[in-house]
């Protein structure tokens, strides 16, 4: 998977707008990323990816690109 | 697995009380129309019952049992055991279940006693229940099960600190009537416990290991991703593990009944069980989640109305606090469901003489 299609997979489960989330995005500025955002992207990362986020991996995401990571 | 089995309980009613008070999530909080409607849409909160001021768990489970009292005809000196189960008590001491034993007029011939569960309490309490029922001389045994979840208990002791725990919740109680009956189906239940996720969902304040809360607030939290990983996978194992005792699929069941959680987890586990959502039960949207209530309040929110009586197939997984987590396979008529019932009752006696 691509970057991109990887950013695109994110913003589908954040629900936010194609386009909107860069890599390099600090996560406390996005408004989306929120207590029920981190459970559907639970959901995906199990679905898509077989990885499992637990609540230590999740807090200490602090970036996109900290996601984008653990994609594959 | 623990597995219980029972070949000769029968549950012969079931009914559910809660108040007059409903109020929609956008009066319930002040958050913006935004937040609320996102909420609403991932947790499947609409609304909610809200306990009157004086009123308590043991008020809206007195309710239920007086509407199956009534209703079934029952002779309440068959009745020999009650179990009440609660993580919302009238007192600290004595058991509430005492006190409910004399309100409902019950013989001193009886077993009593509280348990403090939340989630699970239904599944567990049901299993207590028989279990007690079966092993004595008695024919008949009343489960009481709720909690007002979305109550305050005082302004001293404001434990809604965040705006999804003042929305999820709602206040309710239930009864139950199982009694001892040769031509009863089966009852087969799967029990679990996992401490170690004891801070998962944890009220810490208040009782003998943390008696004050440095904030002063008796807060209450919940760890939402732990519970969440734990409730997408535990619970599906386990309900897929109850339907191998009997060699069954989700098609030999007419309804999947899951402790009202939150809708994104109920759409997560029944897909994982196998269970399209036309059979997995929804009431969180009326009633939020109830704890303990849960499932019976689920079943009569399904069936209570009901003219038809057929008798339902269900496949039942109360999950939670605890970590605490058991299944329930078990037939019951739609005629011994109960119609909603509405109180706002409350037992004046059991105030203190300062009140």
């Amino acid at each position: 998977m691509t970057i991109e299609e990887k950013l695109a997979l994110l913003e589908e489960t954040m629900e936010m707008d194609e386009g909107t989330l860069k890599a390099d995005m600090d996560l406390n500025d996005v408004d989306e990323y929120d207590s029920m955002t981190k459970l559907s992207l639970i959901v995906m990362m199990e679905d898509e990816f077989g990885v499992k986020l637990t609540s230590d991996v999740v807090r200490g995401f602090k970036t996109v690109q900290d996601i984008l990571d653990l994609m594959k | 697995m623990v597995i219980t089995n029972f070949k000769d309980i029968k549950i012969s009613a079931m009914a559910a009380a809660v108040s007059n008070n409903w109020t929609a999530l956008s009066e319930i909080s002040d958050e913006d129309e935004s937040v609320i409607k996102k909420f609403s849409k991932k947790t499947g909160v609409e609304g909610r019952y809200n306990a009157g001021v004086r009123q308590t768990t043991s008020d809206f489970c007195y309710a239920a049992a007086k509407a199956i009292l009534e209703e079934k005809k029952i002779n309440i000196d068959e009745i020999g055991v009650l179990v009440f189960v609660t993580q919302t008590a009238d007192y600290g001491i004595p058991a509430t279940a005492c006190v409910l034993q004399d309100r409902l007029g019950l013989k001193k011939d009886c077993i009593a006693f509280d348990v403090n569960l939340g989630c699970s309490g239904f599944s567990y309490g049901l299993n207590i229940a028989a279990s007690i029922l079966k092993s004595s001389n008695s024919k008949k045994a009343l489960l009481l099960a709720g909690d007002t979840s979305a109550k305050i208990k005082s302004q001293k002791n404001n434990n809604k600190t965040t705006h999804s725990a003042s929305m999820l919740f709602g206040d309710s109680g239930t009864a139950t009537l199982i009694e001892i009956s040769e031509s009863a189906k089966e009852i087969n239940m799967i029990s679990k416990t996992d401490g170690s996720g004891f801070k998962a969902i944890i009220a810490p304040y208040g009782q003998w290991r943390n008696p004050d809360d440095p904030n002063g607030k008796n807060a209450s939290t919940m760890d939402d991703i732990a519970v969440f990983n734990f409730a997408i996978s535990d619970v599906p194992d386990l309900l897929k593990e109850t339907m191998k005792l009997t060699n069954s699929t989700p098609d030999n069941y007419d309804c999947l009944v899951l402790h009202q959680a939150n809708l994104f987890i109920m759409k997560n586990v029944a897909k994982r069980t196998g269970f399209g959502m036309d059979k997995t039960l929804i009431s969180i949207n009326k009633f939020g989640n109830t704890s303990s209530s849960s499932l019976p309040i689920t079943l009569v929110n399904e069936y209570g109305d009901s003219d038809e009586e057929k008798e339902i197939h269900s496949l039942m997984c109360g999950f939670g606090v605890g970590l605490s987590w058991s299944t329930v396979d078990c037939y019951i008529n739609t005629k011994d469901i109960l119609p909603l019932v509405h109180t706002d009752e409350y037992f004046v006696d059991g105030y203190t003489s300062e009140e």
